[in-house]
């Protein structure tokens, strides 16, 4: 098929696309499950090391999910093609070429 | 060089166009939040505005590719320029005013690509599109990108379900609900960042055509900025009931669960994507992370025929709403040497058609208090089999 030819289809931020999507977008909602069920843990205890226990799996967990959204933030403000000039040779300059590079 | 009074009147159809595609999308970011009871359905639709405002202040990257990659610079700065980004603004703001009426979640962005590329077609009668482009940063991502948001979504609901048995249902869904209103937050910062710009980088085109500014490395001025983040912010506050439903409910029966799954994922696709600079569909990337949440609980909870006219209207869109805009390109050029009368022949004929599908829209209505589920609880929400006929119906 033409359109799997390398010009359509930049493979490699193709993988680092799903790659990043799986691990933040399913992660997360595991990640955020386990935060829950720390929570659970926690309530459930009568006090001692399994309370703290699950106080703590909740503590790590909600930072994975901050860390996560922290990194959604990151993209937004760091999009490679926003810096000027675009560096020739990026990922990006690949995928988005000015209409003088390719006509 | 175009008439003053041209560029004023894009201007006018771009904000207006900016404003279709907030009510359109919003839904993207907050239909499952709606669904699943997480928001009331007006304080969605306001935190929503609220976060597309913000991020179309953010970056202008997705601007400057929309600008630049698909049509020839040089037809939008010849003399029939001005013209030519109109008529492309009333094909795509039509072509959602009528997906809207029929209730389908389509993309704002391949809309306003497709009429781009009509008007340009029919003024141009010539290869002035970067078809290469266009596959390469368009369609290929569009293609794709529902299937990647679907497979994460799905993936992440069936885990989630996992986790659940030992989770019990009433805090699994209890909780779930808290983490939906951040990843539907995200979702609507990230549309603002993307959608908002679509529409910057089309009345920078017409600011290139008028000859305001260069059309070598420019930058959008801050009116401009400003006036598409208010237009798309206000969209979104009024609402997209209709798609809402849609998106949220006639879908699937989306749990809080599977909707936090929905949004994390597509906020993960859309960001990952567009840090890499694709033009994204939000829409798209959504109703594929809906339909993935759905098929990761139950594969038979999903409503086909929904996805069936959902798809049919995506396949449909960018020719739809190309030959929208070819046609208001052939009317305007009917009145040849008088551009301003052709120009404003063409503005009084789309505010008509948007009057006539808004009242239309009227007869069969759906208001935000036919979506409220907050003050159902988790225990009846668990009971639901499906979701109200009425609704599923409308």
């Amino acid at each position: 098929m033409l359109i799997l030819a390398t010009p359509y289809i930049n493979w490699s931020a193709l993988w680092k696309i799903i790659v990043a999507s799986l691990v933040a977008g399913a992660g997360v909602v595991v990640v955020f499950g386990f935060l829950l069920l720390g929570v659970k843990i926690a309530n459930n205890a009568k006090g001692g090391g399994r309370e703290w226990a699950g106080y703590a799996l909740s503590g790590v967990c909600g930072f994975i999910c901050l860390a996560i959204v922290a990194a959604g933030i990151y993209a937004i403000l760091n999009k490679p093609v926003s810096k000027k000039p675009a560096p020739k040779k990026t990922a990006a300059a690949l995928i988005a070429p000015s209409y003088k590079s390719t006509a | 060089m175009g008439s003053t009074l041209i560029l004023v009147l894009v201007v006018i159809a771009g904000f207006s166009f900016d404003f279709t595609n907030g009510f359109h999308d919003t839904a993207n970011a907050m239909a499952t939040s709606i669904a699943t009871g997480a928001l009331k359905p007006k304080v969605a639709v306001i935190l929503s505005a609220v976060l597309n405002f913000a991020g179309a202040f953010i970056s202008i990257s997705v601007a400057a590719t929309i600008a630049k990659g698909i049509v020839s610079p040089k037809v939008l700065v010849g003399g029939d320029g001005l013209e030519l980004v109109l008529a492309a603004l009333i094909g795509a703001m039509t072509w959602n005013l009528i997906t809207w009426y029929f209730t389908i979640p389509s993309s704002s962005s391949h809309a306003l690509i497709g009429g781009v590329i009509g008007a340009t077609i029919v003024a141009t009668a010539s290869g002035e599109v970067n078809w290469h482009n266009l596959v390469q940063s368009v369609i290929v991502p569009a293609v794709l990108s529902p299937f990647i948001c679907a497979g994460v979504a799905a993936l992440g609901t069936y885990m989630a379900y996992r986790l659940i048995r030992r989770l019990g249902q009433k805090e699994a869904r209890t909780g779930y609900r808290y983490g939906q209103i951040c990843s539907a937050s995200l979702v609507s910062l990230a549309h603002g960042t993307n959608d908002a710009q679509k529409t910057m980088g089309v009345i920078s085109l017409a600011l290139i055509a008028h000859g305001d500014i260069s059309a070598v490395n420019f930058s959008v001025p801050f009116w401009v900025k400003l006036g598409c983040a208010l237009s798309i912010a206000l969209g979104t506050a009024s609402g997209g009931w209709r798609i809402i439903n849609t998106m949220g409910n006639r879908i699937t029966n989306v749990e809080s669960p599977q909707g936090f799954s929905a949004e994390s994922s597509s906020a993960a696709v859309i960001l990952a994507s567009s840090y890499y600079g694709y033009p994204l569909s939000t829409t798209q990337v959504v109703s594929g992370g809906v339909l993935g949440a759905g098929l990761g609980k139950k594969i038979d909870s999903v409503h086909w025929n929904v996805i069936g006219q959902m798809l049919a209207a995506w396949v449909l869109t960018m020719p739809g709403a190309a030959v929208l805009g070819g046609v208001a390109w052939a009317i305007a050029d009917i009145f040849g040497a008088h551009a301003n009368v052709g120009a404003i022949v063409i503005c009084v004929l789309a505010a008509g058609g948007a009057f006539g599908l808004w009242t239309l829209a009227q007869r069969n209505k759906i208001t935000p208090d036919d979506l409220d589920r907050t003050k159902v609880s988790v225990v009846e929400e668990a009971e639901l089999a499906g979701v109200p006929a009425a609704l599923a119906e409308a």
